[in-house]
């Protein structure tokens, strides 16, 4: 029998419906709305979901209550941008290089927007790149019709509720219909100041449009260290139909970053949709994505990894709801953990009556390197439409394959590389779908520093 | 076609029986401390059972109604006779057993079983155990299997040691019911070595409308022994709603074997809200194998704490859920120390608008380096109506565990019944067989007696949905 391991001390548990923070009240939405001179329809629009954010407990899904963990996070110096600045002020637009390896990119350091550029070719097309507060004011209606009218967002996600009710920035990727945007948009948050930022991003694709999008969250200057900083990012996504997007988010954010993350998609008939989402850093994450195949044939892939070191929490809840008739869903979430780091991947497909030929798989497979490291899996299934062609899901949690193992070091690999080289291959599927090089080099990069770390560390057991 | 469908209206005739028993004491409707206190002193229960059974009612009051997993709003609490005795005092023989009872054993089949095989029957009429037979070597080696009430007062040492260790009644809140409200069930204790040759069974029933049942039972077997336990349930069809809560414990000693199989054939009326727990110590080895078929709404996860070094676990889970029902069931597997496995398959038919769910846990202490572990659940869906679900939750915090869960949901391939039919079978046959086919995983498992039954068991579910 092993002793028992001594744990750190943690803070009492959080009951569900407390969270880190209280500066989150109806005077903050009313004190956002009127800063920015908004319209009656806004902030009736931010009241209502304020009033339904508030009478939702943090995880409204009690499949999960019990992995609901936000001890890590202590929020209330960590006070939120009312800004007065006018929304739509944008830096005098930069001049985008022909070579440039994208189409147009969108930095937000803090409360201000730093750098927007656009390829002049996308512009031409009809390719709007711009802040919601730039979109407010050159197309009301499309605007209105984006955040209020036809939203996306789940009814029952408590943090995108609060993402609508307490939003102050907010970025807007509009590709007409039948535009090939060739090149990646690139969309930067900068972040890491002990501050509270809330913010949506919208991203609609008309019939037949394609792009690709690499959202980057990094961290900025003005980092205290101990003092937290908050993220709440909230992404709507609407495909029509026959629209191809692929996104790439890569988080690395600093070790004092809270991240809440609410994705949603709504994919149209027989359009595609490819997420490929890296987390690495920041203190503790909790991110949901939901993709509603609405659309026959529409189909969605997301490829997910996390590599969490120290005590990192990354807290990754996947909802695929297929709809439609012949939806294709293909999910793959993949943890490494090293020291005290915790991954919890969960994921629900839900077939309804309508969906039928359902094509849906979700995997979640972890590797723990570390004896202190904690992996939960909850991969779910609920179906109400038995003709389909596939539905299922496998999960795994296991140590490094030792045949693998033995397999390098026999082609004369050291046991440490051919360790390194396993672990970067198990994340490398995400690796792969980053559409732009340099995205892609630093993600490998920040890859290996961290499995470096946990060498020096010890956050790596050593191969027995 | 008709034929057949005739055969089986008989066969289901057979088992929708109901007898006018007289009670000879039962208690008010409802509950309140008062009854607590009546059922044990109807028993005349040492202290130390009134204060447990006190403490678990106070538990009981103070703990909500479960809100996840099935609709339990429909339960009336207050309309339930929580203790009934039919006879007076525990039968020895068959011939002592009243011919009411009897002919109703009849219909169950069970002086045959017992003829053929049986080592021990232990038959539940309502809330007391009114028929033992243990045959003369198994007492001769030491095997004790009795009534739960019996065994607290003839083996009061062991009763005591291990009662209410495993479920505590603060564990769930049908557990506290159970605790503060249970008659009946089956005690088993095998000794240090012993080889239990046959299964132990014991048959359950539920008879009256609106009667509770609560049974309680507790196996310990010892250092190096093994035994199989069976328990088979059927129960007559009423129109309003019964509750089932039972506990079972199991405490599966170092280097023993067990084996639980339960056939839970309730009418579809029935809660049947069960909590089923085995302590599996250093080397020993749990198995449950589970089917439900019955019920309205079953609740039920058999779960294996592996707290002994070495020791492992296997759950074979099998439910049919037809019309009306919903069967939320699964497997719990607790890895607590080094070098522990387990195993668990689950296979669920869903129909008729029934709802098949699967909610299973697996659990890796820190400590428990070693771990072998795999999930597997299918789920057939055999019309659009019904509902399939899976909800494993799967917590690890060992760098060394190796573990495995998968899941699918399918129908039944219109290949596979057009090659059956091309063969001469219809339709029904040819679904039944594909159904058949797909449990046979959990039916391989079960003595052949009891394979027989289960076969012809989900034959009738099927023939309630497919004639």
């Amino acid at each position: 029998m092993t002793a028992a391991i001594a744990r750190p001390a943690r803070a009492p548990r959080r009951a569900p419906d407390e969270l880190p923070f209280t500066f989150l009240t109806e005077e903050l939405v009313t004190a956002i709305s009127d800063r920015h001179n908004e319209p009656a329809w806004m902030r009736e629009d931010r009241l209502a979901a304020f009033a339904r954010f508030a009478a939702m407990p943090v995880e409204p899904n009690r499949l999960y209550t019990p992995y609901v963990d936000l001890r890590a996070a202590s929020l209330d110096g960590a006070l939120p941008y009312v800004t007065a600045q006018d929304l739509a002020a944008v830096p005098a637009p930069r001049a985008h290089g022909a070579d440039d390896p994208t189409a147009g990119l969108l930095e937000i350091n803090g409360e201000a927007v730093t750098i927007a550029t656009i390829s002049a070719e996308a512009a031409a097309a009809g390719v709007r790149l711009v802040t919601l507060g730039q979109l407010a004011m050159t197309d009301h209606a499309f605007f209105k019709t984006l955040i209020a009218d036809d939203p996306v967002l789940p009814a029952d996600d408590t943090f995108a509720w609060m993402g609508r009710a307490a939003w102050t920035q907010g970025v807007a990727l509009v590709v007409p219909a039948g535009v090939h945007v060739d090149r990646p948009i690139v969309i930067r948050w900068v972040v890491g100041a002990p501050r509270t930022q809330i913010a949506r991003t919208v991203i609609v694709l008309g019939e037949g449009a394609t792009a690709s999008v690499v959202e980057e969250l990094v961290a900025g200057g003005g980092l205290v260290p101990g003092a937290q900083a908050l993220l709440s990012l909230t992404t709507e996504v609407r495909l029509a139909a026959d629209a191809k997007l692929g996104l790439s988010s890569l988080q690395e954010t600093g070790p004092d970053q809270i991240i809440f993350q609410q994705r949603t998609a709504r994919i149209g008939e027989g359009a595609d949709l490819r997420w490929a989402l890296a987390q690495l850093g920041a203190r503790l994450v909790r991110s949901r994505v939901d993709n509603v195949l609405a659309g026959d044939r529409s189909t969605v892939e997301q490829t997910e990894i996390v590599f969490g070191s120290d005590d990192q929490l990354h807290d990754l809840t996947s909802y695929t709801r297929h709809v439609g008739r012949d939806t294709t869903g293909h999910l793959l979430s993949k943890g490494v953990l090293l020291d005290k780091a915790r991954s919890y991947l969960k994921g629900m497909i839900s077939i309804e009556k309508t969906a039928i030929g359902t094509d849906s798989y979700l995997g979640e497979f972890g590797m723990n390197l570390s004896k202190l490291a904690r992996a939960v899996a909850i991969p779910s299934l609920e179906i109400d439409q038995p003709d389909c062609r596939r539905a299922a899901h496998s999960s795994s949690v296991g140590p490094i394959d030792e045949s693998q193992l033995f397999y390098l070091e026999s082609r004369g690999i050291t046991p440490d590389d051919a360790r390194k080289f396993i672990v970067l291959g198990f994340l490398e599927p995400v690796v792969a779908r980053v559409p732009l090089e340099d995205a892609r080099e630093r993600l490998r990069e920040g890859l290996e520093a961290k499995w470096a770390a946990g060498l020096v560390s010890g956050g790596v057991a050593t191969a027995a | 076609m008709t034929s057949t469908r005739d055969l089986v209206k008989d066969e289901r005739d057979q088992y929708a029986f109901h007898d006018d028993i007289v009670y000879l004491a039962q208690t008010k409707r409802g509950l309140t401390r008062d009854t607590v206190e009546e059922i044990s002193a109807f028993k005349g229960e040492p202290d130390w059972m009134l204060q447990f059974r006190l403490r678990a009612y106070e538990h009981f009051l103070k703990r909500p109604m479960p809100t996840w997993g099935g609709a339990l709003n429909t339960i009336d609490l207050d309309k339930i006779v929580y203790y009934r005795k039919p006879s007076e005092r525990e039968e020895k023989s068959w011939d002592d057993v009243p011919e009411k009872i009897k002919a109703t054993f009849e219909k169950l089949g069970i002086p045959e079983a017992e003829r053929k095989f049986l080592a021990g029957v232990g038959a539940q009429y309502d809330s007391e155990v009114v028929y033992h037979s243990v045959r003369e070597e198994l007492t001769k080696i030491g095997v004790v299997f009795m009534g739960t009430d019996q065994a607290m007062k003839e083996h009061p040492e062991i009763f005591r040691k291990y009662f209410g260790t495993i479920v505590p009644p603060e564990d769930n809140k049908f557990a506290a019911l159970n605790s503060a409200v249970w008659s009946g069930g089956s005690f088993v204790y095998v000794p240090k070595g012993v080889e239990v040759p046959l299964p132990l069974q014991a048959y359950f029933r539920i008879n009256g409308e609106n009667t509770g049942q609560f049974e309680r039972t507790l196996i310990v077997v010892d250092e190096g022994a093994k035994v199989h336990y069976i328990e088979g349930c059927t129960a007559p069809i009423y129109a309003t709603d019964s509750l089932h809560a039972a506990v079972v414990e199991v405490v599966a000693l170092a280097g023993s074997k067990v084996r639980y199989t339960t056939i839970q054939n309730w009418s579809n009326d029935v809660y049947n809200l069960v909590t089923k727990r085995a302590h599996a110590h250093a080397r020993s080895t749990v198995e449950w194998v589970d089917a439900n078929t019955g019920s309205r709404l079953t609740m039920k996860s058999p779960a294996s704490y592996l707290v002994g070094e070495g020791a492992s676990a296997e759950v074979i889970s099998v439910a049919v859920a037809g019309k009306g029902q919903h069967q939320d069931t699964g497997a719990k597997a607790v890895h607590l120390a080094p070098n522990t496995t387990s195993r668990i398959v689950s296979k669920s038919v869903s129909k008729d608008g029934g709802r098949a769910t699967y909610r299973g846990q697996l659990k890796v202490a820190p400590g428990a380096t070693g771990v072998t572990a795999s999930v597997r659940c299918d789920a057939l869906m055999l019309d659009d109506q019904s509902r399939s679900d899976t909800y494993p939750y799967i917590d690890i915090a060992e760098d060394d565990t190796t573990m495995t869960h998968e899941a699918t949901v399918g129908k039944v391939s219109a290949e596979q019944v057009f090659y059956l039919m091309s063969r001469g079978l219809t339709e029904n046959e040819a679904t039944n067989l594909i159904v058949q086919g797909f449990l046979e995983v959990f039916t391989k498992e079960l003595p052949m007696e009891y394979a027989i039954e289960f076969n012809r068991l989900v034959k009738l579910e099927m023939e309630g949905s497919l004639g």
